[in-house]
């Protein structure tokens, strides 16, 4: 891969803020979040993810259950809390803000 | 001749060749290392775990039954290396994460292909008296159906009205026939999850086959007394982690079943406890409570069953009031009679097991006091048809009144 790795240091931020808006949409299981990002940019692994998640619910931004699942030992489900909602809309209205600053920069 | 060693991962057995076993033990060795410190880590370890299981499934067919070392190592490259996890973003070079764009990829369809696991968690309709206004009834077909308690309360009104008061004949006779969810994995049940518990007994076992295989290992490679000694320890350790995550998990299950929590947030940091006096009077008052409160609800209901029968509660009758509402003034007395009680037996809950009491009960309650006075209003402007209803119930009803009231005297004069 050749790629800037500048870009790469700019994506490390962003992980957390994908994942939040990942599992706002429904409940999903881990394999389901990497799936979603592996079509992309911000394609991860789990050993970063796991971690990642495990700490979102430490501070309380997520939540999970255990479901049965058709195939295999149960899984657990992530969902966001209220804590993870507002988190999201900071970053989402942050996100916004930061774009209008950009594109008002230069050119 | 290769040797193959058996694991267990998160209560599945695989059978590795020993340098494939090496590479996997090695990983999940520095994964644990850099996870020292994670409040989480064994936690994180056994969702590693897992995932390393669903990627090794798509590795074997009925006529391949161990993983090599080529196909560990690939795994462990999709797997990727673990973050602390401590930081605030991720870490990830550009080549690795094309391979987990790959191998996530085909993770999902291993996982859609592994075999079907032994222990499927029935859904069972249970009532559940937590939260409940009156039986536990529709929060428990809510529970069952995995919606909001006021839709379905709302539904169910809407339902009597239009039924002209059969659903409400329903409602009771669904009171009598559907069972309580009493422990915990009754409450599992009755939401199709798998019982916690169970899970955590799987881990465990994985766990300690893990230890098991360091154990081998160590013996192995080493006789050593200290080395000996270390394992000693880890394993003390580990059996120490065990007691303290199963009992936080079942101090959970308990304020699920007692507040309504959802089964997500297990406690991590409980309430320093109580001195043992406190924590015994509270005990008390807490159990005299419970029989204090179910005393009452048998009351109400043999209030309720002489009020349909005979039209007067006992033979007593204040006011003349018409029976409906007679039945929800009935209702309305037991539930501010019951209310404090459940109230203060919540409040007790937090001192034993460190959760606090969830606003949403009480807004549940208020909810359906709401309710009970627009049905109120509602009966009093077209309640004819519910009138009908009732009065037939109560034709049908009388006679296996008398017959109670017969045999409870029969028992009094026994006694004497």
């Amino acid at each position: 891969m050749s790629e800037d790795p500048k870009l790469g240091a700019l994506r490390k931020g962003f992980l957390e803020f994908l994942v939040l808006r990942i599992v706002s949409g429904s409940t999903v299981y881990a394999a389901d979040i990497l799936k979603k990002l592996g079509a992309t940019d911000f394609a991860t692994q789990e050993g970063t993810l796991y971690p990642l998640l495990s700490r979102l619910r430490r501070e309380g931004l997520l939540d999970y259950e255990w479901q049965e699942s058709e195939a295999g030992p149960p899984r657990k489900y992530y969902r966001l809390t209220a804590a993870g909602r507002r988190q999201l809309a900071e970053f989402d209205a942050y996100w916004a803000r930061l774009n209008q600053t950009i594109d008002s920069m230069g050119i | 001749m290769r040797q193959v060693i058996s694991v267990s991962l998160n209560g599945r057995a695989y059978q590795l060749e020993d340098d494939a076993h090496a590479a996997l033990a090695e990983y999940l060795d520095r994964a644990s290392r850099s996870l020292a410190g994670n409040p989480d880590q064994t936690e994180i370890l056994a969702d590693l775990e897992q995932a390393i299981a669903d990627k090794l499934e798509r590795c074997l067919t009925p006529h391949k039954t161990v993983v090599v070392r080529a196909e560990v190592e690939q795994v462990i490259r999709e797997m990727g290396p673990v973050d602390s996890g401590a930081g605030t973003g991720a870490t990830h070079d550009g080549a690795s994460a094309d391979a987990a764009a790959r191998g996530s990829g085909s993770a999902g369809t291993a996982a859609g292909a592994a075999p079907q696991s032994g222990a499927a968690a029935s859904k069972r309709l249970y009532q559940i008296s937590d939260g409940a206004l009156i039986s536990g009834v529709c929060k428990g077909i809510a529970v069952y159906m995995d919606i909001d308690v006021t839709l379905v309360r709302l539904l169910f009104v809407i339902a009597a009205v239009l039924s002209g008061g059969l659903a409400v004949l329903l409602y009771i006779a669904m009171m009598f026939i559907v069972p309580y969810a009493k422990t915990p994995e009754e409450y599992a049940a009755a939401r199709g999850l798998p019982f916690n518990a169970r899970v955590l007994v799987e881990r465990a076992k994985l766990k300690a086959a893990r230890l098991a295989d360091v154990a081998a290992q160590a013996a192995m490679h080493n006789h050593s007394p200290e080395a000996r000694a270390q394992w000693k320890a880890e394993w003390r350790k580990a059996r120490a982690e065990w007691r303290q995550e199963w009992r936080r998990s079942r101090a959970h299950w308990r304020a699920y079943r007692w507040a309504g929590v959802p089964p997500s947030p297990i406690p991590s940091s409980p309430q320093p406890p109580l001195p043992p006096l406190a924590h015994l009077i509270s005990g008390l008052i807490w159990a005299a409570l419970g029989l204090i409160a179910v005393l009452i609800t048998v009351a109400w209901l043999l209030a309720l069953f002489s009020l349909i029968t005979t039209g007067a509660v006992f033979d007593w009758m204040p006011f003349h009031l018409p029976l409906w509402a007679s039945i929800i003034a009935l209702v309305l007395i037991y539930q501010a009679v019951v209310w404090p009680l459940r109230a203060v037996r919540h409040g007790l809950m937090p001192r034993f097991y460190g959760y606090a009491y969830p606003w949403h009960s009480f807004w549940d309650g208020l909810l359906g006091v709401c309710l009970f006075i627009f049905v109120v209003w509602y009966f009093t402007h077209h309640g004819h048809d519910l009138r009908h209803s009732f009065e037939s119930l109560q034709q049908s009803l009388r006679p296996a009144w008398q017959q109670f009231l017969g045999a409870w005297q029969t028992l009094v004069q026994g006694a004497h």
